[in-house]
């Protein structure tokens, strides 16, 4: 008799380990990606690039474990004995790569000969058709081109998730045994393992590692725009000082000076008026 | 210190029921258990207050006028601490609303949750796409660059050609011949009043309407696998929902480090060398409208409001006229070709409007 997982569909199988794998690593890797944005490296290239590997390596490893337990419990009944996470990680990436290599390979083919058709096709168009406008000839070439690489594209996936889940259904065979659990159990075993079961854990370790992220964000984060715009920098306006005529300021100042001796002398009479009349009394 | 957070947690429950309000947000039973596919309104929800927040800190430095808009969003970008961010936060954080509620709706149509009895929670939730909408295009003129600007003028020119109101809708919201300090002043009014008061209170009437029809469920299982699935709103869907939203934080911080806002040259009537274009999620209208078919006074009413406004009176109209209580997408093969077509149709024509931009020069 064949095992049950036989008849389940290869490609359903191992996109329902890999997809739901991707999501639940997504979030850790992202948090490292942001961590580096926030100190100025880039995760896209150099020393960035392979810190984000290798850190998404356990992840994925961790990642592809869980979900594969989930889904055998939920959709086979079935519980695995030992770790899976490894196992199924190294095959999905070797076969990753060798797939990766050839989709590389046919989808740049696809897109040089499908751009080369395109534009063959336009052409033949424009001979009938001279008042082709630009718009419509954009969005027809675009058509002509993405839709063989796309189709190519989507073949590749499919035979990545062919194969994979080829391997996942052999894990299953060898180290699958069938689970005693009623369906209201093994609904709760799985989405247990996926979501902590204690809520004050929940809040507690959400919230713990919220505050420290954040303290290391911000930290890390620049001040100031690390990024200023190369033709529109900020204009620095600087206050117009006035231009010093000396022979105004000298006139100026004279006139103040005349000023206040008047008023000074002003200041003086009125003083000795006073003095006359309190000697009077 | 147990004891002392019972103490107020009493005192507040004896005055406002706090107790019975818990369990009403947090006991609400959930057919077919908690699910990813279900994140995405709790993380519109998210993404709203994150954009108050940082809107309200953008604030305190913005000038809503002609003459100091473009300085003091310069003054944000280069001299406030950690402005830089705060408003490249904010500028994404409107993509990530409009991602999401493309999203949203998008499970929502797939799923079949417009049907009844959920009809209403549809209708309101169209009129909220709408604000969100709004949104980008009223905060997209707050910078006062020649893109601002420009966009505006463009967007504006569109609604002139609706018929009968659309003169009567751009002279409101330009307040003169060209775009100057009365359209800022009303886009800027718009933008941080009229429309954070109306998304408050629609959004709380969505979930009013949502909370009285309750979850919709999947739309596959037995009715045995739904039951034994069923599950509370609290604690494994707000797990998954925290999750989400902390993912949907630092994939808009990420945006915010990878592309910053940079001002173009400050707003001028001369758009110079600058081809006027709108903001990302309008540019498949905006390449749509270049067609020759949608050219002249009729061709741009038609591409520009007829169209637009047809395809939304449909969707208001859907629960009605899709009465059929199938809610399963796999048997549902028009929904499933039309959602399909709209998709790779809007995908289609934001890249042609992308390409577009070498033939202009």
């Amino acid at each position: 008799m064949a095992h049950p997982v036989e008849n389940l569909s290869s490609i359903k199988l191992a996109w329902a380990v890999a997809w739901s794998a991707f999501w639940t690593g997504f979030p850790f890797k992202l948090i490292v990606a942001l961590l580096l944005l926030a100190g100025q490296v880039h995760p896209w290239e150099g020393a960035g690039l392979v810190t984000l590997l290798v850190v998404s390596m356990p992840i994925d490893i961790w990642a592809v474990g869980l979900t594969a337990r989930t889904v055998f419990l939920e959709r086979l009944s079935m519980e695995i004995r030992g770790p899976v996470g490894v196992s199924l990680w190294w095959q999905g990436a070797v076969l990753g790569a060798l797939v990766l290599g050839g989709a590389y390979y046919a989808v740049g083919t696809t897109v040089a000969v499908g751009q080369k058709v395109a534009a063959a096709i336009i052409a033949l168009i424009k001979k009938f058709y001279p008042a082709l406008p630009i718009a419509e000839q954009i969005t027809l070439e675009l058509l002509l081109w993405t839709i063989p690489t796309a189709i190519v594209l989507l073949v590749f996936v499919l035979l990545w998730l062919h194969l994979f889940g080829w391997r996942v259904k052999r894990v299953v065979v060898a180290s699958g045994q069938t689970s005693s659990a009623s369906f209201v159990e093994r609904v709760r075993q799985w989405d247990y393992a996926r979501v902590p079961a204690d809520p004050t854990l929940v809040l507690v370790s959400f919230a713990g590692v919220i505050v420290t992220l954040t303290v290391v964000f911000w930290v890390l984060l620049p001040v100031t725009t690390p990024t200023p715009h190369p033709d529109y920098p900020l204009q620095q306006v600087q206050k117009a000082s006035k231009p010093v005529k000396p022979e105004e300021l000298i006139n100026k100042t004279e006139a103040t000076l005349k000023k206040a001796e008047a008023v000074l002398a002003a200041l003086e009479k009125e003083k000795s008026r006073e003095t006359t009349k309190g000697k009077s009394k | 210190m147990n004891a002392i957070f019972q103490k107020v947690y009493d005192f507040v429950d004896e005055r406002i029921g706090l107790k019975t309000l818990e369990a009403k947000l947090m006991n609400e039973p959930i057919k077919g258990g908690s699910r990813w596919a279900y994140v995405f309104g709790s993380c519109l929800l998210f993404i709203f207050i994150m954009q108050a927040i940082t809107g309200m800190l953008l604030m305190f430095y913005y000038i809503p006028s002609a003459d100091h808009a473009y300085a003091s969003t310069q003054f944000i970008i280069h001299e406030v601490d950690y402005g830089w961010f705060i408003l490249s936060y904010h500028f994404w954080g409107s993509s990530a609303m409009v991602v999401m509620v493309f999203a949203h709706m998008s499970q929502v149509f797939l799923w079949g949750a417009y049907k009844k009895p959920r009809e209403m929670i549809w209708l309101v939730g169209l009129v909220l796409f709408v604000i969100v909408m709004a949104f980008g295009f009223t905060g997209y003129l707050l910078p006062w660059d020649q893109r601002a600007y420009w966009a505006t003028t463009v967007g504006v020119e569109i609604m002139d050609k609706t018929p009968i109101v659309g003169d009567f809708l751009a002279r409101f919201l330009k307040g003169g011949p060209t775009p100057g300090q009365m359209t800022l002043s009303r886009f800027f009014v718009i933008h941080v009043m009229i429309l954070p008061a109306a998304l408050m209170g629609l959004a709380g009437l969505h979930l009013f309407f949502f909370r009285s029809a309750g979850p919709a469920g999947p739309f596959r299982g037995t009715t045995e696998e739904l039951k034994a699935k069923t599950d509370f709103f609290f604690p494994r869907q707000v797990w998954k929902d925290i999750v989400a939203m902390a993912a949907v934080f630092m994939i808009i911080c990420t945006l915010a480090f990878i592309e910053p806002v940079q001002l173009l040259e400050q707003a001028t009537p001369d758009p110079g060398e600058y081809h006027p274009e709108p903001e990302w999620y309008f540019l498949f209208l905006f390449q749509m409208l270049r067609w020759k078919i949608f050219s002249g006074e009729f061709g741009q009413f038609l591409g520009a409001i007829a169209i637009p406004g047809l395809f939304l009176l449909l969707l208001a109209a859907l629960p009605f006229i899709d009465r059929s209580p199938e809610r399963n997408i796999f048997k549902r093969p028009i929904a499933l070709l039309s959602w399909t077509v709209v998709m790779i149709g809007i995908v289609v024509l934001t890249v042609s409007a992308i390409l577009n931009r070498e033939f202009l020069d």
